[in-house]
């Protein structure tokens, strides 16, 4: 019987882990060790946290008190240095010996630091952490030059608040429609147009090389230099797997896990970014981590676990909201509900007449209609999902 | 004991979603959800999210739960209880009961 649950890490897949054991009657001990002063939400850290218009306390997964009435203990400040699965305990920093019976990594990632000669120079930013985003924010002042690689979602965001802030902002990716496949093509299109509209130069390119100079950090980006006042890094993440790794745990671009979150040593589990269900890609967005540690409290308890959803993100950037949920890869044909240019407007993606994913643009509840579409199979003729006075909460009524 | 306020018809209320109720009406801080399970039993909560600024009243109503419709925290209709982040308070909910077709609220009673 499981007695005492430690999980090593205070992000949104180790917090809900917490949350889901007590939600689903778990009695025994839960202990949160986290290397912060307390676990936050790190969507807000590219966005009202790097503003400045959110603190710290602002962005807490859970406010201080809930710790003590569901009787989570959390050890902050503190790292995992070791699993020691044969004698039922986590090492911490300092060497005392935590005793477990059941250990949930929930370590996260950092962040992806491809090999560009220069890198290591304290003007280049990436953004995983509070401490990042706070560091960061000294740069991005009026007037700064700021160059960000790469385009995808935490680039995205950090080159739309930059140039919000009064930067000059110029963005990198060698990939033409950054998140096409996640969004479709011509939403992706008509998104990464948006920087252009809000004074962020984008280019298509790669970046070569960083040099420090007097004048600020120069790079070079196919072939041509320019300088900077700062550089943010926003090229992926890298899953933190060296405890599993040293545990003797399978790991393979992720700590592989089966379909209840249990590693290859049945008394730990793994959740979150970090972890990587067989046969598939790693997923990292915040809901998949979310779901991750229901299922992991789940079969900690031995009960079923919560049926699978179709994947959801969301992203915020030049003060558009976007949501996506499904597969837009697995669609046969898209079906535009409104226009690129109305306030608010949605993509369908269709396969044999069902929904297989959607993205909105300022619309979440078409994006919670689609959900409910995808994952209840309810066929749907593309003329009514196209039009915009067809309620789409009609549309699951059959 | 009042007999409650008649806030709606139960046929106001589409199954499965909800209407608010404007809190000039119920005397209460905040407008009141009144929210349609897909069994047909009426719930009322505050109407704001206790995250952001949504209506829960345009939420998703589904098994015992409310959606909100704008970041999915999730909210147990019968007592109000948080049960998904991003929201991390529980939601107030009062007491209502349908009589012959109508629905009558009871502000600030607890359900």
């Amino acid at each position: 019987m499981t007695e005492r649950v430690v999980i090593v890490g205070g992000g949104i897949a180790g917090v809900s882990t917490a949350a889901s054991l007590r939600a689903q009657g778990f009695g025994g001990e839960v202990i949160l060790v986290d290397a912060g002063e307390f676990p936050y939400d790190r969507p807000p850290l590219s966005k009202d946290f790097l503003t400045g218009s959110k603190d710290i306390k602002q962005i807490a997964l859970q406010p201080a008190q809930w710790y003590d009435d569901q009787h989570v203990r959390l050890i902050n400040r503190t790292t995992v240095t070791a699993l020691r699965p044969r004698d039922g305990a986590v090492e911490l920093t300092g060497g005392q010996l935590l005793p477990a019976d059941r250990v949930v990594l929930a370590t996260g990632g950092g962040a992806a630091r491809p090999p560009i000669p220069g890198l290591a120079d304290p003007r280049v930013h990436v953004l995983r952490t509070a401490d990042d985003a706070d560091r960061l924010r000294l740069s991005l002042t009026p007037g700064a030059r700021v160059l960000v690689v790469g385009a995808g979602l935490i680039g995205a965001e950090v080159a739309s608040t930059a140039v919000r802030l009064g930067c000059e902002v110029v963005l990198v990716d060698p990939v033409g429609v950054p998140l096409a496949a996640a969004l479709g093509l011509e939403l992706a299109a008509w998104l990464h147009a948006l920087h252009d509209r809000h004074r962020v130069t984008t280019v298509r390119a790669t970046v070569e090389s960083f040099t420090n100079r007097p004048e600020g950090i120069e790079a070079v980006v196919d072939g041509v230099a320019g300088v900077h006042d700062a550089v943010v890094l926003g090229v992926g993440m890298v899953p933190s797997t060296e405890l599993a790794e040293a545990a003797g745990l399978e790991v393979d671009r992720g700590i592989l896990v089966d379909e209840r979150q249990v590693t290859s040593n049945p008394a730990v589990l793994a959740v979150g970014d970090p972890a990587r269900l067989r046969g598939v890609p790693r997923t990292e967005h915040w809901e998949a981590a979310q779901q991750d540690g229901a299922r992991a409290a789940a079969t900690i308890l031995g009960t079923p676990a919560p049926v699978p959803t179709a994947p959801w993100f969301w992203t915020d950037r030049h003060g558009r909201h976007i949501e996506a949920v499904g597969h837009m890869e697995a669609a046969a044909h898209t079906v535009i509900r409104g226009s690129f240019d109305d306030p608010t407007f949605s993509v369908f993606g269709l396969q044999d007449g069902l929904v297989v994913a959607a993205a909105s643009v300022d619309d979440p509840s078409a994006v919670r209609a689609a959900r409910r579409l995808i994952d209840r199979r309810i066929p749907v003729v593309a003329d009514r999902l196209a039009d915009p006075a067809v309620n789409l909460r009609g549309l699951l009524r059959g | 004991m009042s007999n409650g306020i008649r806030v709606a018809a139960l046929d106001d209320i589409p199954q499965g979603e909800g209407i608010a109720v404007d809190k000039a009406v119920t005397g209460t801080a905040d407008d009141i959800a009144l929210l349609r399970d897909t069994d047909d039993t009426v719930y009322a909560l505050d109407d704001t999210c206790t995250h952001e600024t949504a209506s829960l009243a345009e939420g998703w109503v589904e098994d015992g739960y409310v959606e909100c419709p704008l970041h999915s925290s999730r909210f147990c209709l019968k007592s109000g209880e948080v049960q998904g982040l991003p929201a991390t308070k529980n939601a107030c909910p009062h007491r209502v009961e349908v009589r012959d077709g109508e629905v009558y609220l009871f502000p600030g009673e607890s359900p």
